[in-house]
């Protein structure tokens, strides 16, 4: 009995496990061959540029995409440096065990954990009213800069931390400075770690409403500067499927837009990772 | 050496970006005006605003969405020039003012070849509770009652479920729709069935040869003109409100969303224009 019992559970597991993956791969391929079926037929070259129209039922996403742009822009512009800065400090200048470290740590898991609505309303009561930015894409960028960091900084240490110690022993016997040899040697070298900080960080980015809806807002004008305010990809696919009525052939569109401009971001993540921070290391 | 040079140019940039911050004291506020409020009125104002915009040049009318319950708060506490708001002053919000810029108002719907003409209040909460299923038992044919209902989130849903005091869940539906034009054509395709949608867009359709009826709900003709004059049970205005003192562009633009400049606006939203 039990010699028999082996292999059927063996089967069983089999099973199991392939279902679990057929699962997760269909539901995904659903998702997409839905969107695509039903946002292909409005993309144009029109769509992409013309102002919205009609409440977005009519017209194109063009000021939307330029706000989307904006505000994505200046999420990475504060949250890289700031990430890449604190987990230099985490690995390099303070020990796993040292409380300090624990204690950034500790907060920076807690971070990851928040609801964006907490993020928004955040953001809201900080950048747009006690720093007086208003509804703004400045506002809304550095509310999302908040919600990455701790994706970034967690990703980017453990890429540090994955750099073998003879490269920081071989600078220090080449009398390198600490900061040369972090700049030439030890962050080329944790690249890998960057850009998984720096894709999932863009993805959560690109893909937030709660939090960009008390900051940017809802404005669907082609914005003039960071201080106005304008409206993000996904706040406008919500905005037509949740509220305007025979809106939903253009959520589909821009969903199908927003997707699709995932895989070109993602690309050119990697590609100015490997160009960038390759190229110090080998010279 | 190279890396100071990068650290030092960061510098600049960042100080760059904190100078632009302080120095940015948002001018001009003569001609800006910020509209915050419910999500159901935030797509038709904003159409609105942007043709205000088109007629008065170096204006700019910001619309932020975030709920009624925002929309009077943030007016009463000067965040917002005008709240926009989908429901009723109650009784303790005096203090603001509120002006009504449309009204809208839901009616069901039945095929146009179903006999029943009129229910009650109660047989309705029957026939979307699934207690009454059949037509025959409120004076129709004897066949089974197809249920529509909105989907989840929809503002007709709420004013429906608050109207006949019922909860969503209760609600035993067989169709489930989205907007206006997919209930209809749900109702119109399938002789036993009821649904509500947005009366604007009933009548219009009913009116243009589509196979629906309109249903008078508590006694009272489901019509536009009815909904205007306040008389249609199941509608709610769409206000404005501001508190204390209001600019002059504020006011201007008030009584723009409720001329008759913008009534085409109003009914492409399915809304009801109020006449002035």
């Amino acid at each position: 009995m039990a010699e028999r019992a082996q292999p059927w559970g063996d089967h069983v597991a089999a099973v199991f496990i392939w279902t679990a993956a057929a699962v997760v791969t269909s539901v995904f391929v659903w998702m997409l061959a839905d969107i695509v079926w039903n946002g292909a037929g409005q993309i144009s070259w029109e769509f992409l540029t013309a102002p919205t129209d009609d409440a977005g039922r009519a017209g194109g996403i063009g000021p939307i995409l330029v706000s989307t742009a904006m505000i994505l822009g200046v999420c990475m512009a504060v949250s890289v440096p700031l990430g890449v800065g604190t987990a230099v400090l985490l690995s390099e200048f303070t020990g796993t065990n040292v409380t300090f470290g624990r204690l950034v740590r500790r907060s920076l898991d807690v971070l990851a954990g928040v609801p964006s609505i907490v993020f928004g309303l955040f953001g809201n009561a900080f950048f747009c009213h006690v720093l007086g930015l208003g509804f703004s894409i400045l506002a809304g960028g550095l509310t999302l800069a908040c919600m990455v960091l701790p994706i970034l900084i967690r990703s980017t240490e453990a890429g540090l931390r994955a750099v073998p110690n003879e490269y920081r022993m071989g600078a220090a016997a080449l009398g390198i400075s600490r900061t040369s040899a972090l700049w030439h040697v030890l962050l080329p070298a944790a690249a890998p770690g960057i850009v998984v900080g720096l894709v999932l960080g863009v993805g959560r980015a690109i893909a937030e409403t709660a939090a960009l809806l008390f900051t940017s807002g809802y404005v669907d004008r082609m914005p003039g500067s960071l201080f106005d305010s304008g409206r993000s990809l996904s706040i406008h696919i919500y905005d037509l499927s949740m509220n305007v009525a025979g809106g939903s052939a253009n959520a589909y569109a821009s969903a199908l837009v927003l997707v699709a401009l995932l895989v070109p971001i993602n690309a050119g993540i990697s590609w100015v990772a490997d160009r960038w921070l390759h190229r110090r290391l080998v010279r | 050496m190279m890396n100071t040079r990068h650290w030092m140019a960061l510098a600049i940039v960042a100080v760059l970006v904190a100078a632009m911050v302080v120095a940015c004291s948002r001018g001009d506020s003569e001609n800006r005006l910020v509209v915050t409020g419910s999500s159901t009125v935030a797509p038709l104002v904003s159409v609105i605003a942007k043709r205000y915009e088109a007629k008065h040049p170096g204006v700019r009318i910001d619309v932020q969405m975030g709920g009624s319950s925002r929309g009077l708060a943030d007016a009463r506490r000067g965040l917002a020039d005008i709240g926009m708001m989908s429901r009723g002053l109650k009784a303790g919000e005096n203090d603001v003012e509120a002006v009504a810029i449309a009204r809208d108002g839901i009616c069901l719907i039945v095929h146009k070849d179903n006999p029943v003409e009129g229910l009650t209040d109660e047989q309705l909460v029957a026939i979307y509770k699934g207690e009454i299923a059949n037509w025959k038992d409120v004076g129709g044919a004897d066949a089974p009652i197809t249920v529509v209902n909105k989907a989840e989130g929809r503002s007709t849903l709420e004013l429906f479920v608050a109207h006949f005091d019922l909860e969503n869940p209760q609600i035993k539906a067989h169709v489930v729709v989205g907007d206006n034009e997919q209930g209809i054509q749900t109702v119109a395709g399938n002789p036993n069935s009821i649904g509500y949608v947005s009366i604007g867009t009933a009548e219009y359709d009913a009116t243009h040869g589509v196979a629906i009826k309109l249903l008078a709900v508590g006694g009272v003709t489901p019509s536009v003109e009815n909904v205007k004059l306040g008389k249609f049970p199941l509608s709610r205005p769409l206000n404005l409100v501001t508190a204390g003192e209001t600019t002059p562009l504020a006011d201007d633009f008030i009584a723009f969303a409720r001329s008759q400049a913008v009534h085409d606006l109003v009914e492409k939203q399915y809304f009801v224009p109020i006449a002035p």
